[in-house]
């Protein structure tokens, strides 16, 4: 088991403060960083230039392929493969195809929506270094830590840490990863 | 724009006392002792009337239920009430009383989060567990209604060697597919939205039962900057959904009467009629839950009586739009000058067999509900709790002079008949009653009963442009 | 923004280049309205005239509808953004009466030529025997009074009290307001409902649906949040409600759009879908005369254009604010819903299509109304305040946060919570 330097984390008091830090850091030129935060931050997306998140497209591709799907098996169940004569329907027509359809597209977006979602952010996951450091436990509840990231190319343990330290943040501590 | 106005002049512009929003939560908390105070009930010690609520749900829930259950698995639906010409009795009245409870769980959250009520936050959460309970009772009724429970396959699209495939014909058959998709979208939507919850009670857990569980649901959640970013995304999508769910769910079980020819059940407004009795039927029962629940885990201070006065509002939309709807077949059943609906709607307020339950109906959805309409009412929670049970009543017999109503005497004198619940069907409804509310309570002691993460996310102190959020004075954008 | 009270007298709503348009619109409008009416006297009894009159009229009234739903609902949920677009809202409710009342005028003087039941014998017809005594002359006139005259009281309190505290600011006209929203919002539904069935559904009188008021309905908010979006924008644009109007208040119209574009689609849906699959002969002859000739291939574009175009330009999130595309939208919203009114209305008159050699007559009467009405908003816009100036909520409008404008209320009063 070796240890090696994941990132140096700083904490914050407020939002306005981690805002304001995270806009620093992001002119400072560092690239691989991340705020932590007990719940979104209004305007965090900007700084950190996130753009439109997939999870959208994620979402109209399940319901699109649940859409089709169920357009699909309708007309070869009902069609095509066991053809039944019901209420002097046509076999397949819009009115009676649309409504399953659509409520099957809703199951497949909202998968679509909530796996996207896991897999964007890599979850379930078992670990992450930064659950092994106490002060951590505070971003859930009050606290907002910053990470700069150990792959940064500006990373340097000593000079971020003082970089941190003059933005405002406390308790700034360098974060193990274990493998 | 505002920025450039000095203090005095946002003063100036700034509502009178009487008309100031009320906060979200009052008491002007701190992120962390919110945190605190959200987490207790689950954490604390289980309170006597806790105990006192769930043994009598789970005996009903264990015991009466399966018994019910199973008898009447083993013996046939003819244990039931439902004969000719009434084939669809009480299993069917509940099934849709169910899924009305349910959908005002979705609708509170997620239409009031797309239209950005922060107000929501605090309730969002019971009303999504409301959802996901209910849905479950809601499902159960189809299932056994069909008489051979054993062969509810048949109505899923699988393969066999009979050849044979369920047909879409049938708005019956897209109920398969409703109620399964709501129940699985309500679950995800509610399981998701916990998620950052979880990583709360992860964190302050104290016991490693606990710790271990909440880790385990929280699927590695840092609260990172770009996980709230596609998190957010994913919520809106899934309230964009849900909202369509609640329109979709209702409307399929409506069309399960109105594509029919019987009169009285054959209105092109049925679709939405059944949304709109199923929201309000669901406000009835948020009123219900709501109000002992705030009281006796003490979160007047999150649940306030502002929330309440919302959740009364809410109510009464939902009570005048079915009360409009109610209107509206009237006028048609005499507009249309057909000699059956005219007959049957006559017959649903002055025949002789149900007219009681007729008049239940008007009697609430009409009248009780107007009193909401006062402020005294909707600041009284005894008043708001009567109203709640009541609206729930109103909606039950709503839901039976609708199926009963239009069956026990269609076209032909021939079909004539009459119908009447026996004890396996009132068990049944007991049954489901007691495992709704022993889920229900459930919940409310081991999972994060209120958006924990939401709630901060609309306080003061979350906004980094006000002054409690870090901002310096003056900083308002 | 320089000053605030500045902005209290500043440029007014002139459509710049296009100022012209009211004057144009109404010369035009008018030479083909009475050429029409010329016409369609000497080839079929002024029947045609009466029908496209009819729905020109049903045009304007839906959209003035939708802007006093917009009114009534901004004071029902207490809504903090929607402060800025409320006032030309009121403007345009307030056409309801007596400039809408007037041009419904024509409709009532040739209502034997337009709708049958007036001119059929109880006695020998039993739908419209059914219908007495509502569904007779003066059955038909006292309602439309009284339609006209609900319309009347709720578009001037409404109009009245908002107007009031712009001079007062106090509470109490908000109170006023709305106590008119709350049993405004009843009477709103009832009177709505009922003009719908009364001077539209009723062309067909054999015919009967129960969704029909909420179709109607949920058209007159999709057409009116439609000239919402792109007056305001205008507005925004001449920087006349800079000040309370933000970017995002385009996204929150975009979005009630959207919803209203599904909840028409839905109320158009599930009504044809229950008269398809009951397949009783009462009501499907609507739907069958609805196939025949070109009405075929208008229901095929109402299909497409007033529910998937629309839902599928709002569908993305940033588009909503993007007035390149959401005000062509806006105007392509209009057309579908004239369309959507002459799919309903004309084909009682054409069972076998729509006559194409008439299509200039509607289009001629849309714009000698349109032009007309809009001359009148402007001059209404133009003598009043371009917005509530002392609303409790404008403060919130002008993209102030809640949390903040509480705060500042104790700061007022120097109270505490």
């Amino acid at each position: 088991m070796s240890e090696k330097v994941y990132g140096l984390m700083a904490e914050f008091d407020s939002p306005a403060a981690i805002l304001h830090a995270a806009e620093k850091v992001r002119d400072a030129g560092y690239r691989r960083w991340d705020a932590f935060t007990p719940f979104p931050i209004h305007g965090m997306d900007q700084v950190m230039k996130l753009g439109n998140s997939l999870v959208g497209w994620v979402a109209l591709a399940g319901g699109a392929f649940m859409f089709l799907n169920v357009v699909g098996l309708i007309w070869f169940a009902n069609a095509f493969d066991y053809p039944l004569i019901v209420g002097g329907k046509p076999m397949f027509s819009v009115p009676m195809t649309f409504v399953p359809a659509y409520i099957m597209l809703i199951m497949g977006g909202a998968l679509g929506a909530l796996i996207g979602m896991l897999g964007l952010n890599q979850l379930p996951r078992l670990h992450h270094p930064l659950l092994d450091k106490k002060r951590f436990e505070l971003v859930s509840r009050d606290k907002f830590i910053l990470l700069i990231g150990a792959q940064d190319e500006k990373f340097c343990a000593t000079e971020t840490k003082s970089f941190l330290e003059s933005l405002g943040g406390t308790h700034v501590e360098i974060v193990e990863d274990v493998e | 724009m505002a920025d450039s106005l000095n203090i005095e002049e946002l003063k100036r512009l700034a509502p009178p006392a009487e008309l100031r929003r009320a906060p979200v939560v009052e008491g002007k908390p701190s992120l962390g002792a919110l945190t605190d105070k959200l987490s207790e009930f689950a954490e604390g010690k289980t309170p006597r009337w806790w105990w006192i609520l769930f043994i009598p749900a789970a005996f009903a829930a264990t015991v009466i239920f399966p018994t019910c259950l199973f008898y009447q698995v083993f013996t046939g639906v003819g244990v039931w009430g439902n004969n000719h010409p009434v084939m669809w009795g009480l299993d069917i009245v509940n099934f849709i009383w169910w899924v009305g409870v349910a959908h005002a769980g979705t609708l509170i959250s997620a239409l009031l989060f797309l239209t950005k009520q922060h107000w929501r936050t605090t309730i969002g959460r019971m009303a999504e567990a409301m959802t996901v309970f209910s849905v479950m009772m809601a499902g159960l009724y189809p299932a056994i209604h069909v008489g051979r429970a054993w062969f509810d396959w048949f109505m899923f699209p699988i393969p066999n060697s009979n050849g044979n495939w369920p047909q879409f014909k049938s708005p019956l058959m897209w109920d398969v597919f409703a109620v399964n998709t709501y129940l699985t979208v309500s679950t995800l939507f509610w399981f998701m939205g916990m998620i950052p919850d979880f990583a709360v009670f992860r964190d302050r857990a104290t016991t490693r039962v606990r710790k271990t569980i909440f880790t385990a649901l929280a699927m590695g959640w840092t609260g990172s900057a770009r996980q709230w970013h596609n998190y957010e995304k994913a919520y809106v999508v899934l309230c964009g959904l849900c909202t369509l769910l609640v329109f979709t769910v209702s409307s399929i079980v409506g069309l399960d009467f109105c594509a029919s020819q019987i009169a009285g059940w054959h209105a092109t407004i049925f679709p939405l009629y059944f949304v709109i009795g199923a929201v309000f039927c669901g406000f009835g029962m948020m009123l219900v839950i709501l109000v002992p629940l705030r009281k006796w885990c003490s979160l007047e201070k999150v649940i306030t009586m502002s929330h309440m006065d919302k959740v009364a509002k809410l109510a009464l939309v939902a009570g005048l739009i079915i009360d409009y709807i109610y209107l509206q077949e009237f006028f048609i059943a005499w507009y249309s000058g057909d000699t059956y609906e005219r007959w049957v709607f006559g017959h649903r307020l002055f025949g002789h067999t149900y007219l009681y339950l007729g008049w239940t109906l008007i009697g609430i959805n009409v009248c009780v509900t107007q009193l909401l309409w006062f402020k005294k009412i909707r600041s009284s929670l005894a008043a708001l709790f009567i109203i709640g049970v009541l609206i729930n009543i109103g909606m039950w017999s709503e839901r039976f002079v609708i199926v009963v109503g239009s069956l026990y005497q269609e076209f032909l004198p021939a079909n004539w008949g009459k119908y009447m619940p026996t004890i396996w069907d009132v068990g049944l409804y007991i049954g489901t009653l007691g495992a709704f509310f022993m889920l229900y309570l459930l919940f409310v002691k081991f999972l994060p009963m209120i958006a924990i993460a939401e709630v901060k996310g609309v306080m003061p102190e979350a906004d980094p442009h006000h002054p409690l959020g870090g901002a310096q004075k003056g900083d308002h954008q | 923004m320089s000053s605030h009270d500045e902005k209290n007298h500043q440029p007014p709503l002139d459509l710049s280049g296009w100022r012209a348009l009211p004057v144009v619109l109404i010369v035009i409008g008018g030479f083909l309205t009475l050429l029409g009416a010329l016409l369609s006297w000497k080839h079929n009894d002024l029947r045609e005239f009466g029908f496209s009159w009819l729905m020109a009229f049903m045009f304007y009234y839906s959209i003035a509808l939708g802007a006093l739903f917009l009114v009534i609902v901004h004071h029902l949920t207490d809504a903090g953004w929607s402060v800025g677009i409320r006032r030309f809202c009121e403007h345009l409710a307030s056409l309801l009466f007596p400039w809408l009342a007037i041009l419904f005028l024509p409709v009532l003087i040739l209502a034997k030529k337009i709708y049958s039941w007036l001119t059929l014998d109880p006695a020998t017809n039993n739908l419209v025997a059914a219908k007495l005594p509502v569904f007779t002359c003066s059955g038909f006139i006292i309602t439309s009074a009284i339609i006209f005259a609900i319309w009347w009281l709720l578009s001037s309190q409404l109009s009245r009290w908002s107007l009031n505290q712009d001079k007062t600011g106090s509470a109490e006209c908000t109170r006023k307001l709305r106590f008119y929203s709350g049993f405004g919002i009843v009477a709103f539904a009832l009177t709505l409902s009922a003009s719908g069935v009364l001077w539209m559904k009723s062309l067909q009188y054999q015919w009967f649906s129960a969704m029909h008021g909420v179709y109607f309905f949920s058209s007159c908010a999709w057409v009116g949040l439609a000239t919402v979006y792109v007056i305001a924008a205008i507005l925004m644009r001449q920087g006349t409600l800079a000040a309370v109007l933000q970017k995002n208040y385009f996204y929150f119209i975009g979005v009630l759009m959207l919803g209203f574009t599904l909840l028409t689609a839905y109320t158009e849906f599930a009504q044809y879908f229950v008269v398809w699959n009951a397949n009783v002969p009462e009501e499907t002859f609507w739907y069958l005369i609805r196939e025949n000739g070109n009405w075929w291939w208008l229901s095929l574009i109402l299909i497409f254009g007033k529910c998937f175009v629309p839902f599928f330009i709002l569908l993305p999130e940033k588009l909503k604010m993007n007035f390149k595309v959401i005000i062509p939208l806006c105007l392509w919203i209009w057309a579908m819903h004239a369309a959507d009114l002459a799919f309903n209305i004309f084909p009682a008159l054409h069972n076998d299509g729509y006559h194409l050699k008439w299509i200039w007559l509607p289009l001629g009467i849309l714009m000698l109304m349109g032009g007309f009405l809009a001359k009148i908003f402007i001059c209404k816009f133009n003598s009043n305040p371009p917005y509530p100036q002392r609303d409790p909520r404008l403060l919130e409008a002008m993209g102030v946060s809640q949390n903040v404008v509480r705060d500042l209320t104790l700061a007022k009063d120097g109270g505490v919570e």
